[in-house]
């Protein structure tokens, strides 16, 4: 056996690498679902409800087939056979509303799919939905969660007058005797708008019936590949091996891909009545929409505490704005965001009660953060509201109530067991960045000349890797496939569906290491169900904190195989397998993981009790969630004149454990705090009370424009998870969490000296403006 | 959407109240109003072309005439729906003689906007609304007194 | 998103696409704000007649101490062309503030002076600048002022068949102070409120000045009455303070998700006065 030469490789994993996927990202040789073109394609436009609330009294479909290059046109009581849009949240007594594909004799919502009209090309599609007729009885519409809830109001379902999908309690210690004992109360309404997710890339769907082998591919811009097709094949009515689901380059999700949606069971359905290949692409209006909202809460909130700032028990009154539907995880959703209420805090008591009410709007789902975004800006408000009751410093109510280092693992009041965390650490790392005494100087120094100076404070605590398989409707585990090629290369396979997150980079340097063979030579693939083994997808920050220690597991057991062949090429008993090598450490002799690769499957030296080949497939369960922290500081200034705000500073310190790239780290913290400070200041999905969505596109929504961004200074520590490997904890929704309530409490201690306790958001300068006049006068 | 103002109209509030009930009239005072039949009492059906700026539609609906109550005041709908959405406005219109001459006229009320119209233009809806209505004065004040 | 059919012609000349207007086609100038409502299907003209590609409309040059600035000149041409920076400094900074690079890549100042957006930027500072607009159909050309120009929402002197073929600008006296002060609605990037300043000196007095507003009502308008509080009073912060506080007197403000009619004239009255002083400090 030769002896080669051991060149050491370069160690990936903590480097800034760049992504391989961006060159192909930004110079549009991407492959989305629009980009997909099949002989024979056909086109699919929706014809869509313009009222809120309606009985349909008749559809006239005539002119539309009358229209040439119309192929079908589709109403409710044609789709037969198919079922409802499924939603995978439980919870005791939830009604379930029958989600129909398409509207039946009633629609719920603008933008109810009402028709459907399949053509040869998209523009005449687009023209025979024009010329479908329905005609309407317009009922009254509610579109406010509270006044759907007060006597009188519409019903959205009529079988169900109040609006009320369900109650639910999320009760620990006893809150009774912290009420009983508390020297102070503070309470406060605290509202989380409805945000539209707006992914760049909107919906779309092609599919593709095959009746000869009565296989169905639909390719579909999801980031549950897998679990998508598990539902849609109970849907459609068709075996899960002969349908293939594939998702191709997914251009941002943040949650509104989480789900399953009618129009993908749709145009399932299409193909199979056609026997054609039909494609949907969502068009920017249908996405504001149609697509999932986020947020949608009013909260009461109310803190019991002793006078020395100790807080003692929380309560909660949690109206949550479903929509007119369950999407997927719709009720779920407000259960997350109780889990997180006690925050970084050590308190042991909390009552709550959410109320999960109808309206006739989109139904709200996971949005970047998914609930702990509510979470975190109720809590971290209501402490800087009990500070202000107090005339305390909230920095120093913060310190007093952390969670300490050595009570880890932590159980919470809400059931969860925080894994690690050091947070008066990271909180100080983050107030000596900004020289927050310094700062305070700075602030007395401006209210004395009138100027409206504040420091907002953001101490947020996150739930991530979603997660144990008892605590996620459908598997919390992931999967992950390494193969060596014959030639060496590397293949892997994840379960996981990276959508902009940049795990075909980081999943390449950690697979880089651990086997040592040059990253060029590996390639990570995702997203098609024919291809990767199963898995649960992307969502809940679990890519790297579950799907990458599935793949880090997946790696351990293809070294050990490696190791074995390796061995049996040396003929000898042991190797030390390092930098890409087998090594015989008595004889030094040593082979490539290469050559190893082309021996296996030649099959010439086939160890004892192994099999050919160097495959490994691994599906792991995490055995806990991990538990992110961080600490956000923004510094602001209003202007009185014009209510608007600026941001003089924003420092953040997030503890995400370790990372396997910190450039990427930046990226999604960036991206978050853009997120984050869009609900803070700017977005808001807006109904009027007749269910006109009437911030239904850019021109009026607004979104987070690079110029409106400030420099974010970040910085880290860092405690490793103990629940994977990695020792990573995820950084995905981070940023939203920590940045909201920091730009409020901020904003709201800049107005303070006019008595200002709280502002709900967005913070428009018009709202600042009628605060600081209205105080005036 | 609430609606409210004020307009001036060179005529007696016998003759301002009578224009404003003339199906004739009304035809050639609602911007873009292609035809407006009786239908009943005090019902009309509405044909219109709305040309805004680039915006253009047609819209089909009704004009009703309510709570009369001659010659001080009385209510108005008009309603209609088209390709590009759909709108609704009810309110009550008030004549009463001015100081100088000729009479002022108030008016309050509420308007509805629907479809891609309504997600699409929420910056234009209150100015459009508002000239369309001053508009309809205008065309009013030049008939004869 | 998807439009009706309609036919497009790009002519070769002016006389060619007037001709085709007069037969009923819909001028075409960037489609900055044509082409959104046509995806929408809110639009559906038959017949496009681009006028964006004709080299006639396509200048920007001096001629008798004007700047004559052809339709088809865009946004992008406005605010970068040495003739406009260096001699009608007001437009080219008030042409910065448009949209965003995209749409000043393709607007044109001949497309959003005849389409007339109560919120568009170009008409305060024609308003401030006394600007003339030249029209011209199949039968013939006028020359119309900018206070004649622009009667109310979306509604101009424009007759059928009739395009803006070119504007004029005064040269500015090197003396003169001008400044563009918008109030951006973050979403779209309209103006609430835009305020364009000229601002002569006359010793420690003001001299003369002109102020031009939009966004705040369906039209654009001279602020008059901030105008005369000002001439021949002493160039003085209290003298601005008081003077800006007419920006918004007898106008009727527009009110939107954006701004009520209360703060939008509130921000007029901001608006002016930072465009005053800002006129002001570059006046010599």
């Amino acid at each position: 056996m030769p002896v080669s030469s051991i060149v050491k490789l370069e160690k990936l994993v903590g480097k800034r690498l760049r992504r391989r996927e961006d060159p192909r990202l930004i110079t549009g040789t991407a492959t989305y679902v629009e980009d997909v073109k099949l002989p024979n394609l056909h086109h699919a436009v929706i014809v869509r409800s313009p009222h809120g609330a309606a009985n349909i009294r008749s559809i006239d479909i005539s002119k539309a087939q009358a229209l040439p290059g119309v192929l079908a046109v589709y109403i409710g009581k044609d789709i037969v056979g198919v079922g409802t849009v499924p939603c995978g949240a439980d919870l005791p007594g939830l009604r379930r509303p029958a989600h129909h594909i398409l509207a039946q004799d009633r629609v719920y919502l603008v933008g109810h799919p009402v028709a459907v009209v399949v053509a040869t090309d998209r523009y005449i599609a687009a023209d025979g939905a024009d010329l479908v007729e329905v005609d309407y009885d317009v009922l009254q519409a509610v579109t406010d969660p509270e006044k759907a809830l007060a006597p009188g109001a519409p019903s959205v379902h009529p079988e169900w007058p109040d609006n009320i999908a369900f109650t639910f309690h999320q009760n620990g210690g006893d809150i009774d005797a912290a009420f009983a004992e508390a020297e102070v109360v503070v309470k406060q309404r605290i509202t989380s708008q409805r945000l539209v997710p707006n992914a760049m890339e909107t919906r779309g769907v092609v599919a593709d019936w095959k009746s000869n082998d009565r296989s169905l591919t639909l390719h579909t811009s999801t980031q549950i590949p897998h679990l998508a097709r598990t539902l849609l094949a109970g849907m459609l009515g068709i075996e899960e091996n002969r349908f293939r689901l594939i998702a191709p380059e997914v251009g941002g999700g943040f949650g509104s891909k989480l789900n399953v949606y009618a129009e993908e069971a749709l145009m399932g359905w299409i193909s199979m009545q056609l026997g054609l290949p039909v494609k949907w692409i969502e068009s920017r209006r249908e996405n504001f929409m149609v697509t999932i909202h986020g947020r949608g809460h009013v909260d009461y909130l109310e803190i019991a505490a002793k006078r020395d700032g100790t807080i003692l028990g929380l309560k909660l009154k949690l109206i949550q704005d479903l929509g007119a539907y369950h999407q997927l995880l719709t009720p779920a959703i407000p259960t997350l965001s109780v889990l997180m209420m006690p925050g970084l805090y050590n308190f042991r008591n909390i009552q709550a009660e959410i109320i999960g009410t109808f309206t006739n709007c989109v139904p709200t789902d996971a949005y970047r953060g998914a609930g702990r975004p509510e979470a975190t800006h109720g809590i971290e408000r209501m402490v800087d509201i009990l500070a202000a009751e107090l005339n305390m410093d909230p920095a120093e109510i913060r310190f007093k109530n952390f969670v300490r280092p050595e009570q880890f693992p932590f159980p919470t009041a809400t059931g969860l067991n925080y894994d690690s965390g050091d947070y008066a650490n990271t909180f100080q790392k983050a107030l000596d960045t900004i020289d927050y005494q310094g700062l305070r100087t700075q602030q007395a120094e401006a209210r004395a000349a009138g100027r409206f100076m504040g420091i907002g404070i953001s101490t947020y605590g996150e739930i991530c890797a979603m997660g144990p398989s008892v605590a996620t409707p459908a598997g919390g585990w992931e999967s992950a496939t390494v193969k060596f090629e014959p030639s060496g290369k590397v293949t892997v396979l994840t379960g996981t569906s990276p959508h902009g997150q940049g795990q075909e980079t980081t999943f390449a340097q950690l697979t880089a290491d651990e086997l040592g063979v040059p990253i060029d030579d590996i390639v990570v693939l995702h997203g098609d169900t024919s291809i990767v083994q199963y898995g649960i997808g992307t969502f809940g920050s679990r890519n790297t904190a579950v799907g990458g220690a599935a793949l880090f597991y997946a790696l351990q057991d293809m070294k050990e195989k490696v190791k074995k062949f390796g061995a049996a090429m040396l003929k000898t008993d042991e190797v030390i397998f390092e930098d890409g090598h087998c090594l015989d450490p008595k004889t030094g002799a040593s082979v490539t993981v290469q050559q190893i690769a082309g021996a296996a499957y030649r099959g010439i030296v086939i160890p004892k009790g192994m099999d050919p080949g160097l495959v490994v497939t691994k599906f792991w369960e995490p055995p806990n969630f991990t538990y992110p922290f961080g600490a956000h500081i923004i510094v602001s200034e209003v202007d009185p004149e014009t209510g608007q705000i600026e941001i003089k500073r924003y420092v953040a310190v997030d503890d995400i454990g370790n990372q396997l790239n910190p450039l990427l780290v930046d990226g999604q913290l960036h991206g978050g705090a853009a997120q984050g400070l869009g609900q803070a200041l700017w977005e808001q999905g807006v109904y009027d009370d007749n269910g006109q969505l009437v911030t239904g596109e850019f021109m009026d929504y607004t979104m987070p424009r690079a110029r409106m961004m400030p420099w974010i200074e970040s910085s880290h520590t860092c405690t490793p998870s103990p629940v994977n490997p990695l020792g990573v904890k995820g950084v995905g929704e981070a940023g939203t969490i920590g940045s909201t309530p920091a730009m409020v409490n901020s904003v709201v201690d800049a107005l303070s000296p006019l008595g200002v306790r709280h502002i709900d958001m967005p913070m428009t300068p018009e709202k600042i403006w009628k605060i600081v006049n209205g105080s005036k006068a | 959407m609430k609606i409210a103002g004020t307009a001036k109209l060179p005529f007696t509030p016998e003759r301002a109240y009578a224009l404003m009930q003339d199906p004739l009239i009304l035809a050639k005072a609602i911007p873009g109003c292609d035809a407006l039949d009786k239908t009943g009492d005090d019902e009309y059906r509405l044909k219109m072309k709305m040309v805004l700026a680039s915006l253009s539609g047609s819209f089909e609906g009704k004009v009703r005439l309510t709570a009369p109550d001659p010659p001080n005041s009385f209510r108005m709908l008009v309603e209609g729906s088209g390709k590009i959405g759909f709108m609704k406005g009810e309110g009550l219109i008030k004549i009463t003689a001015a100081p100088d001459a000729g009479v002022d006229i108030t008016y309050e009320g509420d308007a509805q906007i629907g479809g891609t119209m309504a997600a699409v233009g929420n910056r234009m809806i209150d100015m459009t609304a508002r000239m369309l209505i001053k508009r309809f004065f205008e065309k009013l004040a030049s008939e004869p007194a | 998103m998807i439009a009706n059919s309609f036919e497009y012609s790009s002519p070769a000349t002016l006389a060619e696409a007037l001709g085709l207007i007069a037969d009923g086609a819909k001028p075409l100038s960037g489609g900055m704000s044509l082409i959104p409502m046509m995806k929408l299907r809110l639009a559906s003209p038959e017949h496009l007649v681009d006028l964006a590609r004709l080299p006639e409309l396509n200048y920007i040059r001096e001629e008798h101490g004007e700047l004559h600035i052809g339709a088809a000149a865009t946004h992008h041409d406005v605010e970068n062309a040495p003739l406009t920076r260096g001699k009608c400094p007001l437009l080219a900074e008030t042409a910065a503030h448009i949209g965003d690079i995209q749409v000043r890549n393709r607007g044109t100042i001949g497309g959003s002076v005849a389409h007339a957006d109560p919120a568009a930027d170009y008409p305060a500072a024609l308003q401030a600048l006394e600007a003339k607009i030249v029209l011209r159909s199949a039968s013939g050309e006028r020359t119309v002022s900018t206070a004649d120009f622009f009667i109310d929402t979306f509604t101009t002197a424009l007759e059928p068949g009739e395009i803006v073929v070119e504007v004029i600008v005064p040269v500015e006296p090197g003396l003169t102070g001008t400044s563009y002060q918008k109030c951006l609605q973050p979403a779209s990037g309209f103006a609430i409120v835009g305020v364009a300043a000229r601002v002569r000196r006359d010793g420690d007095n003001f001299g003369p000045v002109q102020i031009g507003i939009t966004g705040l009502t369906g039209t654009s308008y001279r602020a008059t009455a901030v105008e005369n509080a000002l001439t021949g009073k002493p160039a003085t912060e209290e003298t601005i303070r008081a003077a800006a506080a007419h920006a918004a007197d007898g106008v009727d403000a527009n009110s939107d998700l954006h701004a009520s009619a209360e703060y939008r004239a509130s921000l007029a009255v901001s608006y002016t006065a930072r465009a005053i002083r800002s006129a002001l400090s570059r006046s010599a």
